[in-house]
């Protein structure tokens, strides 16, 4: 196997040599496994909100009137107590964001509503950029 | 060479172990819910940050350990406590499944607040790569 120009280094005998197939395939049993496996995560969002505390005294409340109050049944939406449909929640909501987005959204939502709806109305008021949100929880 | 080769493969294979304990933490069968106007998560999170899971049924977990309201609520009371004067402004974030009913998400957030926590936040997908 030796060449002539290494006939000099005759007297080293543990030559260094690679056997490079054997790694070239356990690399590409690597990548493949990799290829196969791989799966891209998905961009998460959060959304914050605020939560009454549970105390008696703070729960006699009422909410004052210049608040948006949203309420998400357990089939259909309602907004400062008239119930509609998810676009007209969405354009209402537009429309009273466009005054100002300083108020306080009190999103009410049903207990036996799914979680998935009240994140709509959470995604709804993101999207018209109020960030003052109380979520509260009742029958 | 062959040296060589040996350790970068033992990297490789910490490289890849480790990375996957980082995703493991949560529970790949919680769908949770879309929400692309929402505000993307930040690379840097606060290190004391609470996820708390709540499946489809309402089982309730952190970190993949199953846990009753009672035990939750001990478990974040004392965490409150040992924080100290920190504790109330511990980050929470609750993974809720899309299909679960509210009453189930609302028992956690109970929780929270009664242990003092008022920094609650809900997570959802903002965008997904199919």
């Amino acid at each position: 196997m030796r060449r002539k120009g290494q006939q000099r280094f005759a007297h080293d005998n543990d030559e260094i040599e690679v056997s490079m197939t054997p790694m070239i395939d356990v690399v590409f049993q690597l990548l493949i496994y990799f290829l196969v496996t791989f799966s891209t995560a998905d961009v998460l969002a959060h959304l914050d909100i605020s939560r009454p505390s549970p105390d008696a005294v703070q729960s006699k409340q009422t909410p004052p009137a210049d608040m948006i109050r949203v309420a998400v049944l357990k089939d259909g939406f309602a907004i400062n107590g008239r119930s509609v449909s998810g676009e007209q929640l969405d354009s209402l909501m537009g429309r009273l964001a466009s005054v100002s987005t300083k108020q306080t959204v009190l999103v009410n939502c049903d207990d036996a509503s799914l979680h998935g709806r009240l994140i709509k109305v959470l995604d709804m008021c993101a999207s018209h950029e109020l960030t003052q949100i109380a979520v509260m929880s009742g029958k | 060479m062959t040296p060589m080769i040996d350790v970068v493969f033992q990297m490789i294979i910490f490289f890849v172990c480790t990375a996957q304990l980082e995703r493991e933490q949560f529970s790949e069968w919680i769908n949770l819910p879309d929400s692309p106007n929402a505000p993307e998560m930040a690379q840097e999170k606060d290190p004391r940050t609470i996820t708390i899971e709540v499946d489809e049924k309402g089982k309730i977990t952190i970190g993949r350990t199953p846990l009753s309201i009672s035990k939750l609520r001990k478990v974040l009371t004392k965490t409150v406590a040992d924080y100290g004067v920190y504790g109330p402004s511990i980050p929470i974030q609750i993974r809720g499944d899309a299909m679960s009913h509210h009453s189930n998400v609302r028992k956690v957030m109970d929780v929270c607040t009664e242990s003092g926590l008022y920094k609650i936040a809900f997570i959802a997908v903002k965008d997904s790569v199919e």
